[in-house]
Order: structure tokens, then C-alpha cells, then sequence
């Protein structure tokens, strides 16, 4: 289906209500609308259209327009092609209506956006999410004349003492590997309720971009520190966003260099998954030889790139290292080498009663509440959601090789598993085909100029999930640049994963999304009968980095 | 069937006997690097002419110029580099080289610190400062020789001699101009 076609479809559905309907190659379709209007919009692209919500920014255009401006991407995954209601908001007191009861995946994005910008949302209940508890009342760090040096001193908050005998819960501690927290609530051994408690490694990314320490060519190694596992992924998605906005024509064999890349990482992050899964059911040995087998990729992607992570060789327009033909050779050593190798270790890990017998039929996601929660990756595919970036929306080199995507329908562990275990698989196929069809020609664009006020975004499958960028172009850095980690979109579906499960699995179920926050979850167990608050420091996840923004 | 499913787990056994112990006695051993690595970047001091395109280049501002009346300071700070490599793609001159080194651990921060220091040359006309290393110099007059003659000069003596030339091709006389 053509992009007229499709205009004439949100043309017939939304015409009554939309302010203006424009088509932007780089984004998608953007539909202005009222913002009495955007529960109306949001629930026709969401329900009638069945468009998966992808992410949402909230801008502080007031230097542009005098609004504050909220951009609701959805994207149309069969047709390859995104949706976004834009709406704007009063300058002096911004207030949206709230979509999080149509769109349940919204419900983060919001809370967000009134933390960071100070949009109200109506008729929900909004309370502090990204920043500390301490931060003070009104100063909403994204905004555009806050400057990015501003380090406020802590707000005092007094916090009634609690009753009954005191029992230390979770620390909070920036240095210590603890990010994230989570709150379980237990009737016995039965989990009936789940908090959580996130952004202990909020950096303020975004912001620093926007600042006058940053350019353009400076930001892929700002963004390659967002996550310490899949941090080419976002080196990539910003490049693409960029280069997006300003129709940048990179070289082909650039594309190609960054698809192989992206395909190596991915092959290490699922093998520390699997491994760290392995671990967590006690089946040591299984970590032991899946870490062995990753070594092998971590000094192939040093050779590659010339680190064994953050690799650095991204640039908007282009690669900095290529490939000759004794690295190609070394790619194709190491591919037979972790075939026969993977193979052995994947027939084990799946057949080996620790695991299958603790994986099957435990954390259980429901296709229609991963479908509510517009879950990406491989949570999307263990759940029956046939979605993969790579694929749907395709960038660099992924239209010129065919690969299955794998998809489950029971949405348990143990499907999560096995889709992570195929991908391997994929993946060293996908590297081959890119070997066998690599073009000649240089790596870098040779113009490079970016204009002001234009929208990009881009989009790449990392081993988690679809993470997603948005970018607004400004003088010789971005406007605003939204990023949006895979584990983002994932996390709240934990919650119906954990609800009413065996205490004992949440351990495995927590980390089965493949949480990218950090190296050591702690849990507080509440037991709802006896209110008794104990600390369980049950998940070790060892090289993990935080990846929330 | 049965059996065999159930002697499967012990098939890890072979796999472990086969792929032996992979583990590096490190530092005892040599680290297993591979040619591409790379570290700690090294500054070519018979090269670097102060221009400070590397610290406009460098992500996490690593290197830093100082510029005061008399020198221009191009500091190294080892623990801020994230050893991308930019400052050496850069360098017009090919002054920094990305080494192999990475074993920086240092009980002073001190040690992390390189710091190169360039005297900058003075105005031939009034004798200021002219915020420029003779080798800056050097290299524009290699790529523009008719800077030759006046690129010695601070701005403020290009100025006046720019008028006196002009003045001079209008008819005036030197010593009206003088006096």
C-alpha cells in the first residue's frame, strides 16, 4: 500500500478532526490536531487503525512557536510507515488530556513529559517519575531556558516516620550496581502486586546533547554510552535520525559495515543473556560455556571496530573503520567456529530439565495485553506479535537479506528463550549474506550539511527490542533528541507477567525481558499478611549497564 | 528415547573436555589484544603545532587548549579519553597516534596528565603577542605563499599596513604619512 493510500484512509477517518495533515518522508505522516481532539485521534490510529505506539516527545517549542508541543508516533508495522498526532499545548499553563486509558503504553511517556516539562495531563494522577524525590517543586530541567549547568540544591522533604519496627529496603545508592527496584507484593508465596521503581540512572542525556558542548558529530559517542550492552544500536539510531532529517545519502558499503555491527553486537548480547538466564537457574555450567563461546565475538568485534564495546566508529553520514579482506576472512572463521560451537550449547540449554522445566509456562504474557502495551523484541515475539524493526522499517542494509523472525504464541520464559536462541542463529546467517554482497566504495558522505527545524527519526532493532529516536534539528546541534530504549517499553508489561505467579519465578520472569538498567536487581518482598518488609538480592547480572536515559 | 534425553545434560561434559581451559593467566601472560585495538593516544611533540583541532574534535573534552599571553597549552587528560580516536583522524599534521597502550591505572592523577606546552611567536611590527606557534605559521605559508608576507603581523599591524599600502598607491608620500 502506497503512503497515498494511506493518507487517503487517515484523511477519510481523521479529516474532521485534524488541524493539518502532511506527509514527511523522513518521519512519517504527521496529523495536527487540537488538543481536545487527540483522545478522539489517538484512540482511531490506536483501535481502528491498529497502529502500535512506538513513543512519544514532548518539546519545548516556545522559542519556535510559544507552545509546548507533544508528537505521539504510532506506527503501522505491516505497512512499514508511522503515525504521528502532534499536538500543542499552552505556553504558560501546558495541560493534554491524558491517553494512558486508550493507549496503556502511554501511560511512562506522560508521566515523563510532566516531569521533565511540566505538561499537566488531565484526569490522571501524575507524581514524580524520572526525578529524585528531592529535586525542587516547578523547575522542569527540559525545558528550554533552563540551562543544562543547573544543579538545584536538594529540597528538603519530610517524610513521616514509619510505624513499627524498621527494616532497610533497597538502597539507592548512585555507585552501588543498583538502579532499579522493584516492589513485590506477596500473599505467601503468591506475588499479587508489582511497583516499580526506576531512573536511578537518569543522566540527563538529552539535555547534554542540547548544550553547547555538543555538535552533531560529537553526539554518536554520547549516545553510544546510553546502554554499555547495545550501545551501537543507539550510536545508529541517531545517526539515522540525523541523517533522516537532512536526506544525508550515506555510501553503500557504510550501510553494510553498520549492519554487520549491529548483527555482531546482537550476537553477543543474547549469548550474556542466555548465559545470565543459565545462571540464574542455577545451571552455572550453561553460563560458563556461553560466555566462553561470546568471547570469541567480543575480540571479533574488537577487531572490527577496534574496541570490545563502545565500539566509536560511528559518524552522522558514514563509518570510520572498514573492512578489508583479512578481517572478512576472521568474520567467517569466527562464524563457522560459534555455528558448530552454538549449536551443541543451544541443543543443551533447551533440553536440560533446569531449564525447561523452570522456563515453561512461567511469566506468562497474554498477546493481547503485549499488544495493549505495544511491547517490542523479543517480548513482542515470544507473546505472538510478529514485529521486528529489521524488517518492517527497514534501514541500512537489512533490505538486501532475507532472515526469519522468529515468533512464539505461548509467551512464557521459555519462549523468550528459544526466540533469543533462533535469533543467534539469524544473526550469523544475516552477517554472511552482508559478507557475500558487500559493495565497494567509500564509507563516509562527503556533503554534510544539516539545516534547522526539520524532523527525523530512526528506528533499530536492538537485541531487546525496536529502539526508537526522534530528533529535531537545531544550529549545529539537536533541537530536542528523544530517545527510547527498548527495556522502556517493556517494563511495564513485568507487571502482568509477575501478577499472580509463583515467587520463586520472578527472579527468571524479571529477567527475561532483558532488562537493560543494571548488574544487580534487588527485590523487596512485602508480605501483605504480616506486613513484613525483607530485602532478597536475588538477580546477578554481571556487565550490565544502565540503559534508561 | 528416554534415555538418550536423559543422558543429554551430560554431554556438557565433552563440550568442557574439548574446548579445554580458556581462561588467560593474566598479566602473566600476554593480554590478548588484537591489532586494531585501540588505547591511550600519544602526542607527537616534534609535530603538534598547537592548532587545537583535535580538542575541537574530542568527544568527552579530554584535550583541552589554554591559551595565555606567551604559550598555548595542549593538555592530555588521560582519565576523561574514551580512546575513540577522533583527535588522531583529525590532526592535520598527524601528530597524535592511537597506541595499544591501555594499563593506565595511576594512584595520582598526576600520571594521567600530558600536558604539552608551544611558545607562541610575537608580531614582527609591534612585538605582541600574535596568538600563533611558528609552526602554524609555517604550515599556512606552505599552503598560501602570499600569506608569506604579511602573516607575521597581529591583526592590529596587518591593519595599519594595509592602509599605509593603500595610502601609498593613492599618491600620498611616506613622510606625510608618518608625520
Amino acid at each position: 500500500m502506497s503512503v497515498k493510500e494511506i493518507m487517503d484512509i487517515i484523511r477519510e477517518k481523521l479529516g474532521g478532526i485534524a488541524e493539518d495533515i502532511r506527509y514527511v518522508e523522513s518521519a512519517g505522516i504527521i496529523v495536527r490536531v487540537k488538543p481536545v481532539n487527540l483522545r478522539e485521534a489517538s484512540h482511531i490510529v490506536h483501535d481502528v487503525l491498529d497502529a502500535y505506539f512506538r513513543t512519544m516527545m514532548a518539546v519545548d517549542e516556545r522559542p519556535i512557536n510559544n507552545t509546548f508541543a507533544a508528537y505521539y508516533v504510532y506506527g503501522l508495522d505491516d505497512k512499514g510507515i508511522n503515525i504521528i498526532i502532534e499536538a500543542h499545548a499552552d505556553p504558560y499553563t501546558p495541560v493534554l488530556p491524558s491517553i494512558a486509558d486508550i493507549v496503556p503504553a502511554a501511560d511512562w511517556y506522560e508521566l515523563e513529559a510532566w516531569d521533565l516539562l511540566g505538561i499537566k495531563f488531565k484526569n490522571r494522577k501524575l507524581h514524580r517519575f524520572v526525578l529524585p524525590d528531592d529535586w525542587p517543586e516547578g523547575l522542569y530541567p527540559l525545558r528550554r531556558d533552563v540551562d543544562y549547568t543547573v544543579r538545584p540544591s536538594p529540597r528538603i522533604t519530610y517524610k513521616p516516620p514509619l510505624q513499627g519496627p524498621r527494616l532497610p529496603v533497597g538502597p539507592y545508592h548512585p555507585a552501588l550496581h543498583e538502579p532499579e527496584y522493584f516492589e513485590l507484593f506477596v500473599e505467601g508465596e503468591r506475588v499479587v502486586d508489582v511497583e516499580y521503581n526506576g531512573f536511578h540512572v537518569h543522566r540527563g542525556i538529552e539535555k547534554l546533547a542540547e548544550s553547547p558542548r555538543f555538535t552533531y558529530q560529537k553526539i554518536p559517542f554520547l549516545a553510544e554510552r546510553i546502554c554499555g550492552i547495545c550501545g551501537f544500536v543507539h550510536s545508529v539510531a541517531y545517526t539515522l535520525s540525523v541523517e533522516n532529517a537532512a536526506k544525508i545519502e550515506v555510501p553503500e558499503r557504510a550501510q553494510y559495515i553498520r549492519s554487520i555491527v549491529l548483527e555482531v553486537e546482537r550476537l553477543h548480547s543474547h549469548l550474556l543473556w542466555l548465559g545470565v538466564a543459565c545462571h540464574l537457574l542455577g545451571y552455572d555450567a550453561g553460563f560458563m560455556h556461553s560466555w566462553r563461546i561470546r568471547e570469541k565475538v567480543m575480540v571479533l568485534a574488537e577487531l572490527l571496530t577496534g574496541s570490545r564495546k563502545t565500539y566509536g566508529i560511528n559518524l552522522v553520514g558514514g563509518v570510520r573503520k572498514d573492512i578489508n579482506m583479512d578481517k572478512i576472512t576472521a568474520i567467517r572463521n569466527t562464524l563457522a567456529w560459534l555455528r558448530s560451537e552454538f549449536a551443541k550449547l543451544a541443543d543443551l540449554v533447551t533440553s536440560v530439565p533446569q531449564i525447561v522445566r523452570r522456563a515453561r509456562g512461567t511469566g506468562i504474557l497474554p498477546r493481547d495485553e503485549a499488544r495493549k502495551l505495544s511491547v517490542v523484541g523479543p517480548v513482542a515475539r515470544a507473546s505472538g506479535l510478529d514485529r521486528d524493526v529489521r524488517r518492517d522499517y527497514p534501514y541500512c542494509a537489512y533490505k538486501d537479506v532475507s532472515f526469519r523472525v522468529p515468533v512464539y504464541t505461548e509467551g512464557d520464559n521459555l519462549a523468550r528463550v528459544m526466540v533469543r536462541v533462533e535469533e543467534i542463529f539469524e544473526s550469523m546467517d544475516i552477517i554472511d549474506q552482508l559478507l557475500d554482497k558487500l559493495p565497494g566504495g567509500p564509507i563516509m558522505a562527503e556533503k554534510m550539511e544539516v539545516p534547522a527545524g526539520l524532523v527525523g527519526i530512526g528506528n533499530v532493532e536492538a537485541p531487546r527490542g525496536e529502539d526508537i529516536h526522534i530528533i529535531i534539528t537545531g544550529r549545529g546541534r539537536p533541537y530536542r533528541w528523544r530517545v527510547r530504549a527498548p527495556t522502556y517499553q517493556n517494563i511495564p508489561a513485568l507487571k502482568v507477567m509477575l501478577r499472580d505467579a509463583p515467587l520463586a519465578d520472578a527472579p527468571l520472569t524479571i529477567a527475561s525481558i532483558d532488562p537493560c538498567f543494571s548488574c544487580t536487581d534487588r527485590i523487596v518482598v512485602i508480605d501483605l499478611k504480616t506486613g513484613k518488609r525483607e530485602k532478597l538480592q536475588t538477580v546477578s547480572i554481571p556487565g550490565e549497564c544502565g540503559c534508561e536515559i | 528415547m528416554s534415555l538418550k534425553k536423559l543422558l543429554k545434560p551430560f554431554k556438557l561434559i565433552s563440550i568442557a573436555h574439548k574446548s579445554g581451559v580458556v581462561t588467560v593467566l593474566y598479566p602473566y601472560q600476554k593480554p590478548l589484544i588484537t591489532t586494531e585495538f585501540r588505547g591511550k593516544i600519544s602526542i607527537d611533540a616534534t609535530k603538534c603545532m598547537g592548532c587545537g583541532a583535535c580538542v575541537n574534535a574530542c568527544p568527552p573534552n579530554a584535550l583541552t587548549l589554554s591559551r595565555r599571553d606567551d604559550t598555548i597549552v595542549l593538555n592530555y587528560f588521560i582519565g576523561r579519553c574514551i580512546f575513540c580516536g577522533r583527535c588522531a583522524e583529525v590532526c592535520p599534521v598527524g601528530a597524535i597516534t592511537v597506541t595499544h597502550e591501555f594499563e593506565l591505572a595511576s594512584a595520582s592523577t598526576r600520571d594521567l596528565n600530558e600536558s604539552l606546552v608551544h611558545r607562541v611567536e610575537k608580531c614582527s611590527g609591534c612585538g605582541g603577542g600574535l596568538g600563533a606557534t611558528s609552526r602554524m605559521l609555517q604550515y599556512v605559508i606552505l599552503r598560501s605563499p602570499a600569506s608569506e608576507n604579511y602573516v607575521h603581523l597581529c591583526p592590529n599591524c596587518r591593519k595599519k599596513k594595509l592602509i599605509q599600502s593603500l595610502a601609498m598607491k593613492m599618491g600620498a608620500r611616506t613622510e606625510d604619512y608618518e608625520g
